[in-house]
């Protein structure tokens, strides 16, 4: 592992601290001391005199010292910097104290990426730290799709007596990353709508020509290949005429994925989000697509631009996988950004070539979705929405949600959108069931 | 088609059914959202040796007047409460009541060492178990916490036997503490350096 190398070269400290606050602890105890000693005078019982001579001692206590500065050298490993998903990775801190200064109240908590789930042991530690003494700790993450970059570590360091506190935010070397790229699982055939290109292909068009299927009859014209002039009809009435057969076409697809806010919605707290789901089915489509020899590119809709231009061929797919993998765009957890709408549209039209057709992955779990699939079909690229369902019905609000959803699909199918809705199948079989209810 | 300018995080119409798990640690009331990478309660050793040094507290102002002891009682009750439900607020309350049983105790004309005995252990346990809220709020119950709080439990013990052994060396020195006044004025003047300190 080329992380175990990095881990070797001696850390640099690289930390900046916080200006130190009191906890309020202590606050009152000379007060209270005090008062016992009134009480102690006006009773004369030396017992509650020298009891508040004790509780000054602990109100000097709670006031000497300074919260210090959390002077570590910190490193982090991790096992595996290429995991698939689904795979665990340890992850191992190494925080010593390269300062002077003893560090009698120790808290560091890891900058774990948001889009890893921490399955074993919190990746937190409270220690106390002796000049040059080392903590370490390890914690166990999931590894899921994208690239994830660790961030600062967080340490809360306090005086003894608890009254001062001070955060400090401590970079570990080396910067931890890690990468996770699922592989694209190859999708069935994913029937497109009729916009194609000039290109041969796959996708059957109204159009006569070369290719297998019957299409139609027309005048023989001078120049017609032979093999396509229709002879038994030449022979029965003596006229000549030639085949046209329904020409095959190769098509631009745009796979636009969903990745607002509101589309990370998933049906249960730890469930897959509506975007991930999306983003394997984008895997799936574009693979078979790529396969079938038409143009894909890939679109997000979100506040991070993400746009791959379509096109074709073994580079294409590379980029189609890194690009659905690690786009930060598409980040297991949603980007903070705004989402600008009619900005977007405008950049998304001007780049969208004009004989595309548009597969959009939404949940459609608010209206913006729909209203924008209609909106880019009725520009004249074909759209085809591909919905999984991240609904759920437990309680009123999420039927309520669910039926929403539901009338959203219908209408998008009554203004002659085609749709492929997927809940807990996978998405091929969806498709397969959709498409046979399609018309050609 | 209902056009804004800027669009409200793209939200409209509807909230989503469920949003992603919050993981951002300074979300208060760890209740509502399951947050499955830690246990914020406090440290088990932190509530252990908390409330022994409740009991330890009540059992020595018991001995010297019931009523005392049976107000720290009270106070050990609601530490524990504190404890349990994660609340500064009632740990405060907690060690005003058993001060307020100490000083009916020591008004009531109590031994000197049981009621200091009582004292410390009072501090040492409202301490130990407000540590442990803290520390259990930042890092959790889960994790590796047992030096730091052992480390803080100590501090507070030398703490508290070292203020004991001056005062209470003082009062001895200074004639059985027959003076009161003269106690007094001494302490008076401990309280003007203490506040000398910032």
């Amino acid at each position: 592992m080329t992380a175990d190398e990095e881990s070797e070269v001696t850390a640099e400290p690289r930390w900046r601290s916080r200006p130190a606050f009191g906890t309020g602890r202590w606050d009152g105890v000379t007060g209270v001391a005090l008062a016992l000693v009134g009480v102690g005078v006006v009773a004369r019982q030396p017992g509650l005199v020298v009891l508040g001579a004790v509780g000054v001692g602990y109100g000097l206590y709670g006031r000497i010292g300074e919260a210090p500065e959390a002077t570590l050298a910190v490193t982090r490993t991790v096992t595996d910097d290429a995991p698939s998903p689904g795979d665990e990775v340890t992850v191992v801190i190494r925080a010593q104290n390269v300062g002077e200064g003893l560090l009698p109240d120790l808290r560091i908590v890891d900058g774990v990426p948001s889009g890893l789930e921490v399955i074993d042991g919190p990746a937190r530690i409270a220690t106390a730290l002796r000049p040059g003494a080392t903590a370490t700790f390890a914690y166990t993450v999931r590894a899921s799709r994208g690239e994830h970059e660790w961030g600062e570590l967080t340490a809360i360091t306090r005086d003894a007596a608890g009254s001062r506190e001070r955060v400090t935010a401590i970079e570990a070397t080396p910067a931890t990353r890690v990468v996770c790229m699922p592989a694209l699982a190859a999708g069935g055939a994913l029937p497109l709508r009729r916009l194609t290109t000039a290109d041969h292909g796959r996708v059957p068009t109204d159009l006569g020509g070369s290719g297998v299927e019957f299409y139609a009859t027309r005048e023989y014209r001078r120049g017609d290949p032979l093999t396509r002039i229709d002879w038994n009809r030449r022979a029965r009435t003596g006229e000549l005429s030639t085949l046209e057969l329904r020409e095959e076409r190769a098509a631009t697809v745009i796979l636009l994925i969903d990745a607002r806010e509101a589309a990370y919605v998933a049906r249960d707290p730890r469930g897959d989000t509506a975007v991930e789901t999306s983003v394997e089915a984008a895997g799936q489509a574009f693979t078979a697509l790529l396969d079938a020899g038409d143009r894909v590119g890939i679109a997000t809709l979100g506040p991070l631009d993400c746009w791959l231009a379509p096109g074709a061929g073994t580079v294409q797919a590379a980029r189609g996988r890194e690009t659905l993998a690690t786009d930060p765009a598409l980040a297991p957890t949603p980007n903070d950004g705004r989402f600008y709408r009619s900005l977007w549209f405008r950049r998304f039209r001007r780049r969208l070539p004009t004989d595309a057709q548009v597969l959009f992955f939404t949940p459609l779990v608010d209206g913006l979705s729909a209203r924008l699939a209609r909106r880019i079909d009725a520009y004249g690229h074909l759209v085809t929405v591909l919905s999984p369902d991240a609904t759920a019905d437990e309680t009123l609000g999420q039927r309520l949600v669910r039926s929403e959803r539901r009338e959203r699909l219908r209408e998008l199918r009554s203004a002659g959108i085609r749709t492929v809705e997927w809940g807990d199948e996978p998405f091929p079989v969806a498709v397969a069931r959709a498409t046979s209810r399609w018309s050609r | 088609m209902g056009r804004r300018a800027v669009s409200g995080r793209g939200r409209e119409g509807d909230e989503p059914v469920v949003a992603v798990t919050d993981r951002d640690p300074e979300t208060e009331g760890a209740d509502l959202v399951p947050d499955h990478e830690r246990d914020a309660r406090p440290p088990t050793l932190a509530v252990v040796a908390s409330l022994v040094a409740a009991a330890v507290a009540t059992l020595a102002v018991v001995l010297v007047a019931p009523i005392g002891g049976a107000i720290v009682g009270l106070a050990t009750v609601a530490l524990t409460a504190g404890l349990f439900r994660r609340s500064a607020r009632l740990l405060s309350w907690g060690v005003g009541i058993g001060l307020v049983g100490i000083a009916i105790a020591g008004y009531f004309g109590g031994a000197i060492e049981p009621l200091l005995v009582g004292g410390v252990a009072l501090a040492f346990a409202w301490d130990l178990a407000d540590h442990g809220l803290s520390v259990g709020e930042q890092v959790g119950r889960e994790a590796r916490t047992r030096r730091n709080v052992a480390v803080h439990a100590g501090t507070n013990l030398l703490v508290g036997g070292v203020a004991v052994g001056i005062a209470y060396g003082v009062s001895v020195a200074a004639g059985g503490g027959r003076p009161v006044a003269a106690l007094a004025l001494l302490l008076f003047g401990g309280v003007l350096l203490a506040s000398a300190f910032r």
